[in-house]
């Protein structure tokens, strides 16, 4: 097990130089730069645009750009921000926690939905079409204006939740926070809610059509025991593995969320920072990201041999 | 019943939250609306995001509602005529600053010279970003015969001199010998000498401002206690909010939101006349065609400006005919006018020789008369306005293709000059030069004339005004330009860009200001009064 892990993450690492090559053209190759703001103003003179582009080291040949930056990031100088000269880990530390609350509580929401929904689905032909009606039209719903509509109705007109932002001002106890996550967590795990049902439904159709299921019920195990304990723990296993890897497009989705409702997680600080071109914050924030969903597939893979014997790997 | 129970918890949430901060606005606290985060609070390393900072560092001067250059730290603003300004011989000039005695920075040391001195200094020495060194590399030195006394040696004459410390002084006592690029104690809260300081900075959400004890301006001042400005970068968001009562004041409303706030009881629109103005650049180096003056007034005959501001813009702008707005001093109304007249439009382009061809679209020789119009995608209006110019210039057989461009691309492509026609707009400061957008060698990276406009009187004229600092004098220049201007029709100019500001109804005292300086500029005097 501890080879095969060894074995994988050495596998990832000219995986993620190749990310961080293909990354760094792009940003480079976006129209635009970190001076671009500066050129709005009239009074922002060509040789002041020169000294900025200078003091920055944008004047230096892309390559070599490319490799000292690769070269100090690696050894974990990720640099300042260009956009307000802080160091860049300090800006992603100081967002992530913000995230992290929210897509935890968000992933944690949709699976304790998904589960009861999935099974119920599979179960019940009633419910199911109802299920499958509703869920359809969560998954088809826009984020952002999913977002803006949940805000239009608990903030403005009914009046119980506030809009947007982490906490009040002055305020961030424990009934504050929580009023302030309802409706950021609710947009996503909705949508996520929706989905995972869908897959956790399938699958355990075919687990209840397969023999054993049969045995079982010859043996006489009741109809509860049946779907969760032999149908339910089977069919888990996509469901796991899915509920794993879509962790990236919850993450893709937090993104949108944050700017709906100003999260001041490191989704809205991405916004930002591709905005202004903040190459060095764009930088950071896309190798975490694909560092995570390396790591995620990782669990995924690993999650899956704990639950399945018949996958566990030969030593 | 589930739902009487969700209902109920979700009020008892909202309760414990203390009502999510839905209190009005009061003299305790005002809650500001802001579309972004800043990236400093140092003045002189971003242009943007005056109004957090002029609450916190004040400027020597700074200019109020009708554009008029005022005192604010400083006891006069220097001129000719009061002897503040005197020309040298060696064609240099010499400006005597006089500061407000006994004003001192928040933490107590007296606000002097020294500091007048040490900001020129600090900027000219160039080993931290300062956003734009304009003006100050033209200052040889700055003598500090007393302590409120600051005389600055230019080495040429420099007309906008009167706006050289606008943005305020930087703090000797705590920057000399630092790396202002790395002080983040500074950049992040500045030390001024304003109504307010920096309480609390809480990242991606607001910076909450302070009243201090001490004002310069007495006891009485400010009024309001404390000012919150939190982050809300999507619109949409900031117009909720703006309306559930969480946010109180919302500067620099866009356009296309206006209508929808009209109706708010709790919110007053203030509105004054911007000093900018929306126009259509016409590149005359890319798209050759623009280089005929017949043609650029053709075009300018052939757009419907007031159906375009009645229409698109519900009014909220007046059609202006030049690129001086006439709240300056130096604006010159009695300019030629180029009013909406198709039949005029398709008379001069015959006259130039374009020909209409099969599909309506004139060419000459082989080239049709079609080139591509970009804007700025997401801004509403301006797309509305690209297509409705698009519509009446194809009355008059011409092809505008609009194409919509990121708001971080559009300025990096008129820098390298990769478009035909733009549609946007120029926002000015008080001073009104305007130099760096129609003089001849100003072309990029020179400068901003992104028409590409070659003319050498206009070029003269300009470049005199910038040397003389005689008012009088200035203006008459100003107006011969703006006439020369008005002839040669560099680019198409539509209408002046208003401002407008969402408040709240029970503020007093709130002007707004035409220009960058940002509406905070008289912060220290706004009050909540309870009808």
């Amino acid at each position: 097990m501890r080879g095969y892990v060894a074995r994988r993450v050495a596998q990832s690492v000219p995986l993620v130089v190749v990310v961080s090559l293909l990354v760094f053209l792009l940003i480079h190759a976006a129209p635009g730069g970190p001076l671009a703001l500066y050129l709005d103003n009239p009074n922002v003179r060509p040789q002041d645009i020169e000294r900025l582009r200078k003091a920055l080291g944008l004047d230096r040949p892309l390559a070599e750009q490319y490799l000292a930056w690769l070269w100090a990031f690696v050894r974990g100088d990720w640099g300042y921000s260009y956009a307000d000269g802080r160091p860049v880990l300090q800006r992603l530390l100081e967002r992530l926690p913000a995230t992290l609350e929210l897509i935890g509580t968000s992933t944690i929401l949709a699976v304790f939905v998904a589960v009861p929904l999935g099974v119920m689905s599979a179960v019940r032909r009633g419910f199911d079409r109802a299920s499958t009606a509703g869920a359809i039209a969560a998954i088809s719903l826009p984020v952002f204006w999913f977002g803006l509509l949940l805000q239009l109705v608990f903030a403005n007109a009914l009046g119980w939740l506030p809009s947007s932002g982490r906490t009040s001002y002055g305020g961030g106890g424990f009934g504050d926070r929580l009023a302030h996550l309802l409706l950021p967590v609710a947009v996503l795990a909705v949508v996520h809610a929706a989905a995972w049902s869908r897959y956790l439904r399938s699958s355990m159709r075919e687990t209840l059509a397969l023999p054993f299921i049969q045995a079982a019920r010859a043996r006489g195990v009741g109809e509860t025991g049946i779907v969760l304990r032999h149908a339910l723990r089977n069919a888990s296993l996509p469901f796991v593995t899915v509920v794993l890897l879509d962790a990236s497009i919850m993450a893709s989705g937090a993104v949108v969320t944050e700017s709906v409702f100003a999260w001041p997680g490191i989704g809205s600080l991405f916004t930002e920072a591709l905005a202004k071109r903040d190459y060095t914050v764009l930088m950071a924030f896309l190798m975490c990201a694909s560092v995570a969903v390396i790591v995620l597939n990782l669990a995924a893979d690993l999650a899956v041999h704990a639950m399945d014997p018949r996958t566990r790997l030969s030593e | 019943m589930t739902r009487a129970v969700m209902a109920l918890a979700v009020s008892a949430l909202a309760a414990c939250s203390g009502g999510s901060g839905r209190a009005g606005a009061s003299n305790d606290l005002l809650v500001v609306g802001y579309d972004r985060e800043p990236d400093t609070l140092n003045r002189y390393a971003t242009h943007i995001l005056e109004d957090i900072e002029s609450c916190v560092v004040e400027g020597l001067v700074t200019n109020d509602e009708k554009m008029n250059i005022v005192p604010l730290l400083a006891t006069d603003v220097p001129t000719l005529a009061n002897g503040g300004v005197r020309l040298r011989r060696d064609g240099g000039m010499d400006v005597t600053w006089k500061l407000r005695p006994g004003v001192k920075w928040h933490d107590g040391v007296p606000h002097t010279s020294a500091d007048v001195k040490f900001t020129a200094d600090a900027i000219n020495k160039g080993d931290w970003k300062p956003e734009s060194t304009d003006g100050f590399d033209r200052i040889a030195s700055v003598d500090t015969p007393d302590s409120l006394t600051a005389i600055v040696h230019y080495k040429e004459v420099y007309a906008p001199y009167q706006l050289q410390f606008v943005r305020g002084t930087l703090p000797k006592h705590l920057l000399e010998g630092r790396d202002i690029d790395r002080a983040a104690d500074y950049n992040r809260a500045p030390l001024g000498t304003g109504p307010y300081r920096v309480a609390e900075w809480k990242t991606g959400e607001y910076i909450a401002l302070e009243k201090v004890s001490d004002y310069w301006r007495g006891p009485g001042y400010p009024k309001i206690k404390r000012l919150l400005f939190r982050f809300l970068a999507n619109t949409t968001t900031r117009i909720n909010q703006l309306k559930a009562g969480e946010v109180h004041l919302v500067a620099l409303v866009p356009w296309d939101k206006v209508r929808e706030l009209r109706d708010v009881p709790s919110v007053r629109l203030n509105q004054v006349v911007g000093n900018g103005y929306e126009h259509v650049t016409l590149n005359e180096k890319r798209f050759p065609p623009f280089a005929d003056v017949r043609v650029r007034r053709a075009l300018a005959h052939a757009i419907d400006r007031d159906l375009i501001v009645k229409t698109i813009l519900d009014g909220l702008v007046t059609v202006v005919n030049g690129p001086i707005q006439p709240l300056s001093w130096a604006y010159e109304p009695r300019v030629a006018t180029y009013a909406f007249d198709p039949a005029a439009a398709r008379a001069l382009l015959d006259s130039a020789g374009w020909a209409a061809g099969a599909d309506g679209i004139r060419s000459r020789g082989g080239t049709r008369l079609a080139f591509t119009l970009i804007t700025q995608a997401g801004f509403a209006i301006r797309e509305n306005v690209a297509q409705a110019i698009q519509k009446q210039l194809k009355d008059v057989g011409v092809e505008a293709q609009v194409k919509l461009v990121d708001g971080t691309t559009i300025s990096t492509t008129w820098f390298s000059g990769d478009f035909d026609a733009m549609l946007h707009w120029w926002q000015q400061g008080a001073d009104p030069e305007i130099t760096l957008f129609f003089a001849s060698d100003r072309t990029p990276p020179a400068g901003r004339n992104i028409n590409y406009l070659h003319d050498d009187a206009l070029t003269a004229l300009l470049y005199a005004s910038d040397r003389t600092v005689d008012q009088a004098k200035r203006r008459e220049l100003f107006a011969r330009a703006q006439v020369r201007v008005a002839e040669l029709v560099p680019e198409l100019v539509l209408y002046n860009t208003a401002k407008v500001d969402a408040v709240p109804a029970t503020l007093t005292h709130f002007t707004g200001n035409p220009t960058n300086t940002g509406p905070f500029w008289n912060v220290h005097e706004w009050e909540i009064v309870r009808p």
